[in-house]
């Protein structure tokens, strides 16, 4: 346990494997892939990409005044389940939300807003457009539970759902709030598929993360919501602690628009220090899940950073990416996958990286193919980065006595 | 090294009055009447009037931005030329940019609709998707002037910039920075416009030459939107003053609430142990609109038991999601203070957001 520790005390999931973070988990553990071809919406593309989406969303009690978006729903869900160990007193009323996002409420937004706005506020539009900003997604948070404390969006592309987490660990420590849920929501939308295929970023198959023939990303949606307070807070509590947030990073590259430092630097500088913050060696580490989205130029930049973050340590790192099984999930991803790395925590098994048959060849990196590997684990990482140059890490710790 | 209370050290802004380097000297505006898009009628707003950024910015380069990444890289280049930073000499790894917003990169994520409706869902255009990300201001400030410390763009109705002016402040507090570019700007676009139209929260003044009804006076109808970016540098006092930098303002504490009935707490926590009669403005949020306006009212007469002065920036800037920063410099451009004192920032919204920051004035 580190100064800086942060004990997680709540997670709540949806993902593409169903609701709910034992549904998340219990994909993993029987590697089961949740990549199909798009058919909630028709995306106008040629062929239907091969995206993960969610099918039968949970119902969820409405509220007057407030229009929901699905990446709201997907949100309020995720924070219902992380809430569900929570006593509701007056502490957990005082607390707030951080919750990323980068599509919001363009889910439910048509082109046709552009030729005449009125027309389009007038024929039905209005309500839809409330939705739309990159707050909103905290505001439901908020409303739904009965937050009073602060409910802000993160929009930092896809390190959005790392960087919320981290940022509310720092609102935890310095006593401004008894509690933060944090994490990150995104339902797939026409805007985005058309937006990622227009940067030929999408593998028409199921993706093939650090693979020599990777071919690029595949869309997903979902949903992961932390609840994050002081070891002090959750022990008066009385309530277990699932996970310690031991340290966290976040850089920029400062490098280009949509493309990584070649060389990883800002993404290697941001382990770095977020091992340096939580006082663990690169040894110490059991596992990385990686931010791996199959694009050519994100993995080889993702490859030299852990080769550089990880230079000196006894035995190569590691490494999958669970994009694998569900898909990129934008501003979700970095919640998403800090709930995947606390599930291999705390069942001692590291997920292997589906159809990752051919290796980009590093001798730093030990990765993880085939079936799960069971150790285990008590110290791991999760990695993200996005557009913009965006660069977070998050490292996690079992308690004492869960192993 | 962590830093227990930031100073302002630099300000550059893009608003109404134009790109400007320090405080706004200039204090009367009016609306302007928009000719960017099609309108029904007259329409005005608190527009930023078009401007060559390589006039302020020699060799910026902004062709296809989005106007808000175009002004935050303005506005962030005029701040840190005042606050005397030589980028060259400082570890850039160190320095941070945090945006705040309340819908970002609007005018390209319209442009993209335009081309996924004009060309087909299937040939959209590769340049205007990312252009469009919430984050791309930031990440330009970043990229322009290698700041390769943490990018964060944060979004709250109403309290975008407060919120941004929160966060930087728990970066240096915490060690994770020593220097932030804080930003929070929005653009006005047909849609939203529209969108305040149909809502129908506009003043009279929006569709008139009449003059703008003051925030808190009895012709109050609602209200006229603005746009703009504004930025300040902020550092240890030290830090500054080691270079000869001025010091604005120094951030002292901050609470921010998401309950409307929470709004006197919000505050009575941020002005903590001072006293009232140490308090001499308050920078408000209201916009002149009534609901708006008899909220923020209701908060200040809740705390303060007497009189205080209160300045109202929007009936000269206009109502943005993110005024919070551009309200704080010209509050401290306007303020006539003689005396070291304390000025509260308060930030509202009709849908319970409340923020509230105090700002020690040397």
């Amino acid at each position: 346990m580190g100064e800086n520790s942060v004990a997680i005390t709540g997670i709540g999931v949806m993902s593409p494997f169903g609701p709910g973070f034992t549904s998340l988990s219990s994909g993993l553990l029987e590697c089961r892939s949740c990549l199909r071809p798009l058919t909630i919406f028709d995306s106008g593309l040629e062929v239907s990409p091969t995206v993960a989406e969610i099918r039968d969303l949970p119902a969820l009690e409405e509220k007057s005044g407030f229009r929901l978006s699905r990446t709201d729903r997907l949100a309020v869900l995720a924070a219902l389940e992380a809430a569900r160990s929570a006593d509701k007193s007056a502490d957990f009323h005082e607390s707030g939300a951080l919750i990323a996002t980068t599509v919001a409420g363009l889910t439910g937004i048509n082109p046709a807003i552009v030729a005449n706005p009125a027309h389009f506020y007038h024929e039905g539009g209005f309500a839809q457009v409330t939705a739309y900003p990159a707050y909103h997604p905290a505001d439901a948070v908020g409303a739904w539970l009965e937050l009073n404390g602060p409910c802000w969006g993160v929009s930092v592309a896809c390190a959005s759902g790392a960087i919320s987490i981290a940022l509310a660990a720092s609102m935890v420590l310095s006593g401004e709030v008894p509690m933060m849920l944090a994490g990150g929501s995104d339902a797939l939308a026409a805007y985005t598929v058309s937006g990622f295929n227009s940067l030929q970023a999408l593998d028409p198959e199921p993706c093939r993360p650090f693979d020599k023939n990777r071919k690029g990303l595949n869309m997903g949606e979902g949903a992961a919501v932390l609840v994050l307070e002081t070891i002090e807070h959750a022990k008066a509590r009385n309530v277990p602690i699932l996970a310690l947030l031991r340290g966290w990073a976040m850089t920029n590259d400062a490098f280009h628009p949509t493309a990584p430092d070649e060389q990883g630097r800002g993404l290697a500088q941001c382990i770095t220090s977020a091992m340096a913050m939580a006082r663990v060696s690169s040894d110490d580490v059991g596992y990385v899940n990686s931010h791996g989205t199959g694009t050519p130029l994100n993995d080889v930049a993702e490859v030299k950073a852990y080769e550089a973050a990880f230079r000196g340590r006894r035995r190569p790192i590691p490494v999958s990416s669970t994009k694998s099984y569900f898909g990129h999930t934008l501003g979700a991803a970095g919640s998403l996958e800090a709930a995947v790395t606390i599930a291999g925590m705390r069942a001692s098994t590291l997920f292997p990286t589906l159809r990752l048959t051919d290796p980009i060849e590093s001798a730093s990196v030990d990765w993880l193919t085939g079936t799960p590997r069971q150790q285990p684990l008590p110290l791991a990482m999760s990695v993200s980065a996005g557009f913009g140059g965006s660069n977070a890490a998050l490292i996690f710790e079992l308690p004492d006595g869960v192993l | 090294m962590t830093l227990a209370r930031p100073s302002v050290t630099g300000i550059g802004t893009v608003s109404p009055f134009g790109p400007l380097r320090g405080l706004i000297r200039q204090r009367e505006m009016s609306p302007r009447t928009i000719t960017g898009w099609p309108t029904n009628g007259m329409r005005r707003a608190f527009l930023v009037e078009p401007f060559r950024p390589t006039d302020i910015i020699p060799g910026l380069k902004t062709r296809r931005l989005d106007r808000l990444s175009v002004w935050c890289l303005v506005a962030a280049g005029l701040a840190m030329q005042d606050a005397m930073l030589n980028l060259e000499q400082e570890d850039r790894s160190r320095i941070a940019v945090v945006l705040g917003t309340g819908i970002g990169c609007i005018e390209l994520t319209e442009q993209f609709f335009q081309s996924m409706a004009t060309n087909g869902y299937a040939k959209s255009d590769p340049i205007l998707f990312p252009e469009g990300l919430t984050n791309s201001p930031a990440s330009h400030v970043a990229r322009v002037f290698g700041l390769r410390g943490p990018n964060l763009t944060l979004s709250h109705k109403g309290v975008s910039g407060e919120g941004a002016l929160m966060q930087a402040t728990a970066l240096l507090r915490t060690g994770q920075a020593d220097v932030v570019v804080v930003l929070a700007g929005d653009t006005l676009t047909r849609t939203v416009y529209e969108w305040f139209e149909a809502a129908g929260v506009l003043s009279q003044a929006c569709l008139s030459e009449i003059p703008v009804p003051l925030p808190f006076s009895t012709g109050c109808d609602g209200f006229v939107p603005g746009e703009g970016a504004a930025a300040v540098v902020m550092e240890s006092a030290e830090r500054a003053t080691a270079r000869g930098a001025r010091i604005y303002a120094t951030f002292s504490t901050g609470h921010a609430t998401s309950n409307a009935k929470a709004g006197p707490l919000a505050v009575r926590r941020t002005l903590g142990l001072a006293s009232l009669a140490d308090v001499n403005l308050v920078v408000s949020s209201a916009n002149g609109s009534r609901a708006h306006d008899d909220l923020e009212l209701g908060i200040i007469q809740e705390v303060f038991t007497e009189k205080v002065s209160v300045v109202a920036p929007k009936s000269v800037l206009g109502e943005s999601d993110s005024s919070g920063i551009l309200r704080l410099i010209a509050a401290l451009s306007w303020s006539k203070h003689k005396d070291p004192s304390i000025a509260l920032l308060l930030g509202a919204s009709t849908t319970g957001n409340t923020a509230a920051i105090t700002f020690d004035l040397p």
